[in-house]
């Protein structure tokens, strides 16, 4: 503070522009003399935590040493590079497969399931189906217009049949699903 | 004479004026060129039915599995980062246990009984030593200290990992203390077996893939076949070694490559054509080799580091593609 107010009064009792007639003594020492002094500024030291040596071992089991301000001495990564599908593209084990075995999974997308979801193994009666569903009626009749067409696709796609069966979703019916029920209150 | 000397010996026999390099500002005197050499008797066009190449032109790969783990250091370089560890004791704040364990809970009596164990030291790896101490500047170690070893850091690491307190707080006895489960050693099982066709062997050096073929030990490779040299040297890897590995084409570029002169008969006519092999890179990541079926007559592979490579293959052939090589 001392140092920031003496400057600032040097500051202001020097005139701005030096004139011959205030001034007595020569001009290049009453500039050296009203110059304000810079002291050394102190520069504290960096704060320099304390570190220890950490053995990090990735999940495939190779390990490298690190420094780290972390006191615990081995560090097992749970998800790393070594069991990620992106950098292990060939590693088997880590694809998202769905397990499946007692068919639950296929039931329910058959049932409620749209076409984005049908498996990839008939590729002509998918291309069918996505015409078909259009018309977004019962599984069941969606399923005999897409034989249907499948039958037809050696012969070319017929499409008479199909828009004899479109039938236009009603969508009265979404509409009128019973009075609306008063949000429940919760506390 | 001035391209003359600008064109290598090889270069300047062989390539003809008509092959010559044709760039786009370059149209008009290309075809003044060629309406001279319509005009006049073409020397080129004319010597090139009568000689063809006297060469084959193959093309190979030089697949390489990349070194998996770091290299051993030196026992200087050991020393010298234990120096750096002790000097850094002496000159950071000292370490304050009340920010990472809370008193009165188990890991901070667990905690407790390893520093005390150290002498009361904190770090694992550095002794006994006390960094603020009056005698701090005593840090060097004497010749033949196994303490800046790395097989010491390592066991004072995991010896520090294993838990001295159970999860009730409860002192467990130095017998019956579970010691950490020690990570993989850096020398497999293949290395020990000698066991030079399995891709974990040699795992701080680059390894390279040789097969067995006719004409001794070498790198795959094939005459080209109306394709580019990448293209055939991914053909000849698919057919050599199987499809079962995912490899990397590093570049469309040959890393190395190698000449077998001609045979010339006495009036000059080729006995048996020459061979210009090049070879490209590549890597694998996964995956093995399988020699099964290959239309080459390739029997057998290998998966050897430089110095392997040196005494295995001929000398001629090791100058060609030595300086592709790494030195690890």
């Amino acid at each position: 503070m001392a140092k920031l107010s003496s400057s600032t009064t040097t500051l202001l009792t020097t005139p701005l522009r030096p004139t011959p007639s205030t001034s007595s003594s020569p001009s290049f020492l009453r500039q050296s003399l009203s110059s304000p002094i810079r002291h050394a500024t102190f520069i504290p030291r960096p704060r320099r935590p304390y570190t220890f040596t950490q053995l990090v071992q990735l999940s495939d089991g190779s390990t490298y040493t690190a420094r780290t301000t972390s006191p615990l001495p081995l560090y097992r990564a749970a998800k790393d590079t070594r069991n990620t599908l992106l950098w292990q593209p060939s590693e088997k084990s880590l694809r998202n497969v769905e397990l499946d075995e007692a068919g639950k999974l296929a039931a329910f997308r058959e049932r409620f399931g749209r076409v984005f979801d049908a498996p990839a193994a008939a590729p002509v009666e998918g291309e069918a189906q996505a015409e078909g569903a259009t018309a977004e009626g019962k599984a069941e009749e969606e399923k005999k217009a897409a034989a249907a067409a499948a039958q037809q696709e050696d012969v070319g796609l017929n499409f008479e049949d199909l828009l004899a069966e479109f039938k236009p979703q009603d969508t009265g019916a979404l509409k009128d699903s019973g009075p609306k029920r008063a949000p429940t209150r919760r506390k | 004479m001035q391209t003359a000397s600008t064109l290598c010996s090889r270069c300047a026999t062989t390539y003809s004026a008509a092959a010559a390099a044709r760039f786009y500002s370059a149209t008009a005197a290309t075809t003044e060129a060629s309406a001279v050499a319509s005009t006049s008797p073409p020397p080129a066009t004319a010597t090139s039915p009568k000689t063809p190449y006297p060469y084959d032109i193959r093309s190979g790969l030089i697949l390489t599995r990349p070194p998996l783990l770091t290299r051993t250091l030196h026992p200087f370089e050991n020393a010298f980062f234990f120096y750096q560890k002790r000097l850094e004791e002496r000159l950071n704040t000292p370490f304050i246990t009340s920010i990472y364990f809370k008193p009165d809970t188990a890991a901070q009596l667990d905690w407790s009984i390893k520093v005390q164990e150290r002498g009361g030291t904190v770090a694992k790896e550095l002794g006994t030593y006390h960094g603020k101490s009056s005698r701090a500047w005593d840090d060097e170690l004497r010749v033949g200290d196994p303490l800046s070893a790395r097989e010491t850091v390592l066991e004072s690491l995991l010896k520090d990992a294993a838990p001295r307190v159970s999860d009730d707080a409860e002192v467990i006895a130095p017998e019956d203390v579970v010691p950490v489960e020690r990570p993989a050693e850096r020398v497999s099982e293949a290395d020990r077996k000698g066991d030079v066709r399995r891709l974990d062997r040699q795992m701080e050096r680059t390894l390279y893939l040789v097969v067995k073929g006719a004409e001794g030990w070498g790198f795959p490779a094939d005459v080209l076949q109306d394709e580019n040299l990448h293209e055939a040297a991914k053909r000849v890897l698919d057919q050599a070694a199987g499809v079962n590995m995912n490899t990397w084409l590093v570049g469309r570029v040959p890393v190395a490559h190698l000449v077998q002169e001609p045979v010339l008969g006495a009036d000059g006519t080729v006995q048996k054509k020459g061979r210009k092999t090049f070879f490209l890179k590549g890597r694998i990541m996964a995956g093995q080799a399988d020699l099964k079926g290959n239309p080459f007559g390739y029997t057998d592979f290998k998966w050897l580091t430089r110095e392997e490579l040196e005494k295995e293959l001929a000398p001629e052939y090791f100058k060609g593609v030595r300086n592709m090589m790494a030195d690890r």
